[in-house]
């Protein structure tokens, strides 16, 4: 995949179609997933610009996802986006490679202001 | 118990006597329903008091706060009102009647509705004015003025009014669950709060909309549309009810979303709706004293403005509402570059009268000069206009268009930084002789005053999570989420940012020091660094700077003139004033209970009298009593055990016991007064000395007519470890003493009574009066009634009642002969004197047992 594309993994069916759609339209190709296995196997197929990833996943813990996505492609740029706020969880999560920490729910400009920062990065 | 009492009260008047079984069962029932009520009424005082402080002393309080203290009160005085009825075996019922009204008064004023939600779901801008206000929030009740009373541009559109968040909440059923998040939230453990918030917002903007409201949104917006050929976007703007109130500016608390288009209207008013519950609405909530209820969030949809040059237009400085100019704040583009502090912007100084000239012009860094002196002297007009309408200075933000044209897009009260009575600054008032050179200086006071903590960057959410309370908050921008960390953070520095940003505005609001634009502060501050910021000065030194901390204004009420201030000021209405004073007057009944304040005092009066007569309403076996072993004492003293008055070595069959048995606290401090002194008195009582006198009395019937039998002359101690009733007959006297010393100093008190026989009624009337003088010197509070008296004294730490028990003792024995000796006023008056020295003598002297009656 050659376009910088994000990849929205989270449990919330109807935040994850908003989020997808409100990225579509300012220009990110974007697709979403509900489930930690979900978002393997996509990550696995493609390689994604930048993964907001949800630690409170229906299958697996996020922190799980987050280092199976690493050990498949370890330079992909993980945006943990939670809505569990936890100092120790967030510090476990940049000590395992994630780019950054937000939490939910993030402002849609704030969110495009880390994606720029994370797509400006290179690979 | 229940037996007890209908034993006890069907021979009220008889006095059954009971086994010693049955008599320590009865006091212990009545002493554990006076115990009890005493917890209560400490209680109950000591949540009043917590109430009364919470206005004064303005730290945050929320609804959570008044409604459960309210409870708690009127849990406790429910209590007191059913230990004082089984106490009083049946009596004082009526009670519940004004208890009853009362706590209904209490339920309305904190049911209070204070936020109207009626009406229709969406009004035109061309419809919205100040009369509009409960519909529309005060935001866009004011941009409605603007447009259709000063008659200014604002953006074309409509709101989405209280009514429609209400129906959208109630349709989903929500508000319930929101609440049960939301209570019992601790607003120190951040990553509760954050996680409280996420899910309650999560929760609002994944419910579906009303149909009809969704219809009627999506129908307005339509309506907006002129059929150009570029997409309509709009702006979603929080309007809260509340919000921008005169000394209230929820600057930036809540959400305001650009350039969205049709398809996300409603997903972004629903977001808008959710993001009342953001975390630093709900921390600043509480701060200033807001229900949740008190908020409603109306949402303006304002057609966006294609801005050239946008900004925020202060009518006046706002340090001083006498300045003479007004401050514009310009940068490229929308106004929220400016207010999120996210651009430099250029800043003006222009004159407020006409021609409006330009005083002052401080260019962004490298820009070009954004604003014309047109713009600037239109501006200038426009801000004057404004404060004129809305009769205080205004704190605006504008857009002007590619064609040049000028949009309001807000006006609201201005802020302050201080009053405009204390203008000085800490630069010029302070002495800056003996400061250390500060290790950064410059930038602007987006908030004056003084603060000193550890340096604490933050950056992300995570150290947004880990901010420690008391320091100093650090940042590259001054966006308007990191409100949230200044109910715990002493200071601010950021690296950019003007005076027009939302935090600097909420930093003023409570009173946050803070810097803003401030070069190399990143760099320069480090974490767990010690610093003083003088943001009236512009400078941060290392270190403690006491001389700088001194002159730090006291911080303001912030909770003053709150909904749930004014809550809480109307419930204590029905609380706290005491209208009961005098047990003495007519209206010392329940029916005169008005307050809170009232049913305790009275339930607390009524249960130490129901407890004084302990010792008159019950009779006793004879058998219960032990014969106190005194030498040489020719008076009978006897005592009866309740509970725990004797020593545990003490012998329950014996039928003496002695001193050394007697573990009563009180008891012993009443026979250290008796026998402190030797009776020192004239001639006619001072044969065989005290013991005789003692014995004169309680053997000789005949010297008064109240003793008219050999067991009538008992004297009779009934005590427990802390409690002791004595009653005494003494030749002429009847005298009672009871006493109890708990555990709280509401259970603590001494009474006395005292009636006295025999003599002619002005040596009676003269003895009454020396011993009410010397108890109330004392401190008791005397009630005299012919020659009969009644003395108390409550709520008293132990050594002190000890003392005063001692004084009792002494009484007892010396002034019984007073009246045999006492023929006009200057005798009575040289026995005053005998006495007050003795009793002075005997308050400063641990007395033990110097002497024994008939020693």
């Amino acid at each position: 995949m050659s376009e910088f594309s994000i990849l929205v993994v989270d449990d919330e069916e109807e935040f994850v179609a908003t989020l997808v759609q409100r990225l579509r339209k300012r220009g990110w190709a974007s697709e979403g997933v509900l489930s930690g296995g979900a978002a393997i196997a996509r990550v696995a197929a493609s390689d994604f610009g930048v993964i907001l990833l949800d630690m409170r996943l229906p299958d697996m813990d996020g922190g799980q996802v987050l280092q199976e996505i690493k050990k498949i492609r370890p330079t992909s740029r993980v945006v943990i986006l939670t809505g569990h706020a936890s100092a120790s969880e967030g510090e476990e999560g940049i000590k395992n490679g994630a780019f950054d920490y937000l939490l939910k729910p993030v402002e849609f400009e704030t969110l495009l202001e880390k994606l720029e920062a994370a797509r400006n990065r290179g690979p | 118990m229940t037996f007890f009492l209908d034993r006890l009260t069907s021979f009220f008047h008889g006095k059954p006597r009971l086994t010693p079984a049955e008599l320590q069962a009865a006091f212990r029932g009545h002493y554990k329903e006076f115990r009890a009520l005493l917890t209560a009424n400490n209680n109950a005082l000591e949540l009043m008091a917590e109430m009364e402080q919470a206005l004064t002393a303005g730290h945050p309080f929320g609804m959570a706060f008044v409604r459960g203290n309210c409870t708690a009160l009127s849990v406790n005085i429910y209590k007191m009102i059913q230990h004082l009825t089984r106490l009083a075996d049946g009596k004082y019922t009526e009670l519940d009647q004004p208890f009853r009204a009362i706590t209904k008064q209490l339920e309305q004023v904190i049911a209070s509705r204070l936020v109207s939600t009626e009406g229709r779901t969406i009004l035109p801008m061309t419809e919205v004015d100040a009369s509009t206000v409960d519909q529309v929030g005060e935001k866009m009740a004011n941009l409605g003025e603007v447009r259709n009373r000063v008659g200014l541009r604002t953006p074309d559109g409509f709101v989405i009014t209280a009514s429609a968040a209400r129906q959208f909440i109630e349709a989903n059923n929500l508000q319930v669950e929101i609440n049960r998040r939301l209570k019992g939230l601790d607003l120190d453990n951040l990553e509760a709060l954050y996680t409280v918030s996420a899910g309650i917002q999560s929760l609002i903007s994944n419910a579906p909309l009303p149909a009809e409201l969704e219809e009627a949104i999506l129908s307005h917006h339509q309506q907006l549309d002129t059929g150009t050929q570029t997409e309509l976007l709009v702006a979603l703007r929080s309007s809260a009810l509340g919000e921008d109130s005169s000394n209230v500016s929820f600057a930036g608390q809540y959400r305001t979303q650009l350039n969205v288009s049709r398809e996300f209207v409603t997903q972004a008013y629903k977001e808008i709706v959710a993001g009342k519950y953001k975390s630093q609405a709900i921390v600043y909530r509480q701060q200033r004293g807001y229900r949740n209820q008190d908020v409603q969030m109306c949402v303006g949809c304002l057609r966006m403005v294609d801005a050239a040059i946008s900004g925020v237009l202060y009518s006046r400085a706002p340090d001083d509402p006498r300045s003479p100019f007004v401050i514009i704040q310009a940068a490229p583009g929308l106004a929220s570059t400016v207010v999120d502090g996210s651009a430099a912007s250029e800043q003006l100084r222009v004159s407020r009268t006409a021609p409006h000239s330009i005083l002052h012009r401080q260019a962004a860094t490298e820009q070009s000069q954004s604003l014309t002196d047109n713009q600037g002297a239109e501006l200038a007009t426009t801000g004057v206009r404004l404060e004129e309408h809305f009769g205080t200075p205004q704190d605006i933000e504008w857009s002007i268009d590619q064609s040049g044209q000028l949009y309001i897009l807000q006006s609201r009260p201005l802020g302050r930084t201080l009053s405009g009575e204390t203008q000085e600054t800490i630069e010029t008032s302070a002495p800056t002789d003996g400061l250390p050179p500060p290790i950064l200086r410059g930038g602007v006071c987006a908030s004056q005053g003084v603060g000193y903590g550890p340096v604490f960057t933050v950056r992300s959410s995570l150290d947004l999570l880990r901010f420690p309370k008391g320091a100093v908050l650090v940042i590259e921008t001054p966006y308007p989420d990191w409100a949230s960390l200044l109910n715990r953070a002493v200071a601010v520095v950021s690296e950019t940012g003007q005076m027009a940003a939302h935090l600097a505005t909420v930093a003023r609001e409570f009173r946050i020091p803070a810097i803003f634009g401030l070069n190399q502060a990143l760099a320069t501050l480090k974490n767990g660094h010690l610093i003083t910021v003088d943001a009236t000065a512009g400078k941060v030194y290392g270190g403690r700077v006491e001389s700088l901390l001194a002159l730090a204004a006291p911080k303001p009420n912030l909770m003053a003139g709150s909904p749930v201030y004014k809550i809480l000021t109307q419930a204590l209405v029905h609380i706290t004033p005491l209208n009961l004073t005098d047990p003495a007057s007519p209206f010392f009944r329940a029916e005169g209970c008005q307050t809170l304040h009232d049913l305790t005092r009275f339930c607390h009066e009524k249960a130490v009298v129901e407890m004084f007569t302990f010792g008159e309403r019950y009779g006793f076996d004879d058998k219960a009593a032990k014969q106190l072993v005194v030498e040489n004492s020719p008076a009978q003293w006897w005592v009866i055990d309740l509970d725990d008055g004797f020593a545990p070595d003490f012998d329950p069959e014996s039928r003496y016991v002695y001193l050394g048995h007697i573990a009563s606290v009180p008891m012993q401090a009443i026979w250290q007064g008796m026998v402190a002194f030797p009776w020192g008195g004239p001639p006619p009582v001072s044969l065989g000395g005290l013991g005789s006198i003692i014995f004169q009395s309680t053997k000789n019937p005949s010297l008064d007519p109240a003793v008219r039998s050999a067991m009538a002359s008992k004297n009779y101690f009934l005590i427990s470890k802390n409690f002791c009733n004595l009653s005494v007959r003494l030749g002429y006297h009847f005298a009672l003493v009871e006493a109890n010393l708990g555990e709280f100093l509401t259970e603590n008190y001494v009474s006395f009574q005292f009636k006295g026989g025999a003599a002619d009624e002005n040596r009676r009337l003269l003895r009454i009066r020396l011993i009410s003088e010397i108890l109330t010197e004392s401190g008791f509070r005397v009630e005299q009634k012919v020659d009969a008296m009644t003395a108390r004294i409550e709520k008293k730490p132990t050594p002190f009642l000890l003392e005063r028990l001692r004084v009792l003792g002494y009484l007892l024995i010396h002034t019984r002969q007073i009246d045999m000796v006492m023929a006009d006023e200057g005798m009575a008056a040289s026995y005053r004197q005998k006495i007050m020295a003795d009793l002075l003598t005997l308050m400063d002297t641990k007395t033990e047992g110097r002497h024994d009656p008939g020693t």
